[in-house]
């Protein structure tokens, strides 16, 4: 049995992340492998995360951000950084992808402490600023010859540190920050990105590069996945790629 | 002088585009008299002393500003209101150009005016509305709205400007609403449902407000409507709701199908019971009465089939969609169209779909169609829901109705949910008209 947690499923879904999970669990059965989602809220054991195979957590409205702020920081935290350290696979969308860094600066100034597990920080340009919204299409490194494409919708502008490398390379939209041209981090077999749309669904090579390495870890092996049928999968990607490209 | 101005030239504005034609003649004319006289709505207000409603929330503006008209012209009331789809400054400005004479005059007991999610405040700037109601408040469009928390501070805001004797109906089933309601400063009443009609078991996924807006802590709900809608109330500080009208004691004529719609007429005959004080029993008659607004549960006959047409935008709204077909359809089953456009109107964001519960509606399917410019995405979000091979995506509209009317016998009854524009499309081909 895979064990997929589902972090804060009830306060961090705004941008229909949840169809991430629907994706990793529906790829899986379509494998014969079983797997079961595992919703880690407000009031469940913060213990729940070591026995996870694999994480996924999402992007929030800032009221509900500052909920599991909270939470994250009066005890699951701990036990998220060191399940991400210990190689588990994790996704983190937006909002989550955020709060893992060092820090986030609100546009009034205020610093938001991170719960410090990847080397990054955001910032807000302030109160009149854009935020950066649009179709996001990237190349990603860690998957050579395909493309990635979403949503964007954030305020925060992301700067990678030197522990993280990042996820992708943008070719039309603005990533982490509209400047540099990175989009997402990636920091031992965790994701970090501002794609939603949500990221999996129209992205079937990501969620079988997460499938791989969730089982990987498990296992212990080398894996090799069954081609599924993404038909419709790549014609959603495609309707995208040549309306911008 | 400015005002005369502004009106002369917005009204020939209106009278050329309409003449040639120019189609987006519903809100130019009222961009340009605004760029003459920017306190063009609240100066005609000014001059005239009818009473005006305000309606606003994420779903149900256009049928609940129809329906209230309705019942004030039932009650032998003038009743100006802005079409469909105008529902922003321009568009206020425009309804207001067509209607008034040179000087300005609106001659009419009543305005009642839809307005969006952003627009509410900018008209409460310019006008001291008699009654404002707010109907609900969900996740809609967010690459474009932004947060509802940003919303609904906003209304509050705008909403203590207000002066103490404007009347206020609020949904109370909504905890933020509800917490927003007993806030203000003046004359609030509160609207829900009757609890035998809240039947979710579970709290669903599209819900914004589950966490209580006084203390944080996550709320209880001992019923559920729909969304974040319920009898709730939380254990830690003790907010809960009361004083909420569900009217179930009066075997209300409920025009339209859908939890809803209970919810919108509810609302309506909250505001005419207490603000009005009018006659239940005749505004119940009146209700039979009722035609939806177009494109909300429309009926359309087309080449012998009849086609039940549901605008569905956003989460809580299609789920409601969703429920309400398969509450017609019970046990019987059906062939659908679904239409998911991203232009403006419709958000270019539509990770929504995937907030959106299809399962329910799973045993009811024959054949699902799928079309308009995110076809694929929905396609997806389809397949993996229900894993069959009752999915087929026809990007082209037009092929797609041909598919489906093809699929389906004479005098067969299918439904099409649409996105807004999408929906105006679809219109568009089955009547023949263009529409704005």
């Amino acid at each position: 049995m895979i064990n997929i947690g589902w972090l804060y499923p009830d306060l961090m879904s705004t941008y229909g992340d949840r169809g991430n999970v629907i994706t990793l669990v529906y790829r899986m059965q379509k494998r014969g492998l079983e797997a079961q989602v595992v919703k880690i809220s407000l009031n469940e054991s913060p213990g729940l995360i070591s026995r996870m195979d694999m994480i996924f957590m999402g992007g929030a409205q800032d009221k509900q951000q500052e909920i599991v702020n909270k939470d994250l920081k009066a005890n699951k935290g701990l036990f998220l950084k060191k399940a991400v350290e210990g190689g588990i696979p994790g996704l983190f969308v937006c909002g989550a992808y955020q709060f893992l860094g060092r820090y986030y600066k609100a546009a009034d100034g205020t610093i938001i402490d991170g719960i410090g597990i990847f080397d990054l920080y955001t910032e807000s340009p302030g109160i009149n600023s854009q935020r950066l919204i649009g179709n996001l299409i990237v190349e990603p490194y860690i998957l050579p010859k395909t493309r990635l494409v979403g949503f964007e919708n954030h305020g925060g502008r992301t700067h990678l540190g030197k522990k993280v490398t990042p996820l992708a390379k943008v070719i039309k939209g603005f990533g982490n920050n509209g400047e540099d041209k990175n989009e997402g981090m990636v920091y031992k077999n965790s994701i970090g990105t501002y794609l939603h749309g949500p990221i999996l669904p129209k992205n079937p090579d990501l969620a079988d590069w997460i499938i791989k390495k969730t089982l990987e870890k498990k296992t212990g092996e080398k894996v090799s996945l069954k081609k599924l049928d993404d038909t419709f999968e790549n014609k959603a990607k495609q309707v995208i790629i040549e309306r911008y490209l | 002088m400015r005002l005369f101005l502004s009106i002369i030239l917005g009204k020939l504005v209106a009278a050329a585009s309409s003449l040639l034609n120019l189609g987006a003649g519903s809100t130019w004319p009222g961009h340009l008299a605004l760029k003459i006289e920017t306190n063009f709505v609240k100066n005609i207000f000014k001059k005239n002393s009818l009473k005006v409603i305000v309606v606003a929330g994420t779903n149900g503006k256009t049928t609940s500003t129809a329906l209230i008209s309705h019942l004030l012209r039932g009650l032998g009331y003038r009743v100006f209101s802005n079409p469909e789809g105008a529902n922003l400054m321009n568009g206020v400005t425009s309804a207001l150009l067509k209607t008034t004479d040179f000087s300005g005059n609106l001659d009419y007991d009543f305005a009642v005016l839809e307005v969006d999610e952003f627009t509410l405040p900018l008209l409460l700037k310019e006008i001291v509305p008699d009654a404002v109601f707010i109907l609900n408040l969900f996740r809609d469009q967010l690459d474009r709205y932004g947060e509802v928390n940003t919303i609904g501070s906003r209304w509050f805001s705008s909403l203590e400007t207000l002066p103490k004797k404007t009347f206020v109906v609020v949904n109370g089933d909504d905890p933020y609403l509800y917490f927003m309601g007993k806030k203000l400063h003046m004359n609030v009443k509160y609207f829900g449902v009757d609890e035998k009609l809240m039947e979710l078991k579970n709290i669903p996924h599209d819900v914004d407000f589950i966490y209580c807006p006084s203390c944080n802590t996550l709320l209880n709900y001992s019923r559920l409507a729909y969304s974040h809608l319920g009898v709730f109330n939380c254990g830690k500080c003790g907010f809960k709701r009361k004083d909420v009208n569900n009217f179930s004691e009066n075997s209300i004529n409920y025009p339209m199908e859908g939890l809803y719609n209970v919810y919108n007429t509810n609302g309506i005959l909250t505001f005419f019971k207490y603000f009005l004080k009018a006659d239940l029993k005749k505004i119940n008659s009146l209700l039979k009465k009722f035609r939806p607004a177009f494109g909300r549960q429309e009926l359309i006959e087309f080449q012998k089939r009849k086609i039940f047409l549901l605008l569905s935008k956003n989460p809580a709204g299609f789920n409601q969609s969703i429920r309400t077909v398969k509450s017609m359809l019970k046990n019987n089953t059906a062939s659908f169209l679904i239409v998911l456009n991203d232009r403006i109107p419709d958000g270019q964001d539509v990770s929504w779909i995937w907030d959106v519960d299809f399962s329910i509606l799973l045993s009811n399917v024959k054949k699902i169609f799928v079309s308009g410019d995110r076809v694929y995405d929905m396609s997806i979000r389809l397949k993996y829901e229900n894993k069959t091979n009752k999915i087929y995506p026809v990007p082209n509209l037009q092929q797609a109705l041909t598919k489906i009317i093809e699929n389906t016998r004479q005098g067969e009854k299918f439904y099409i949910l649409a996105t807004y524009s999408g929906m105006l499309e679809i219109r568009k081909i089955l009547l023949g008209k263009k529409f704005l």
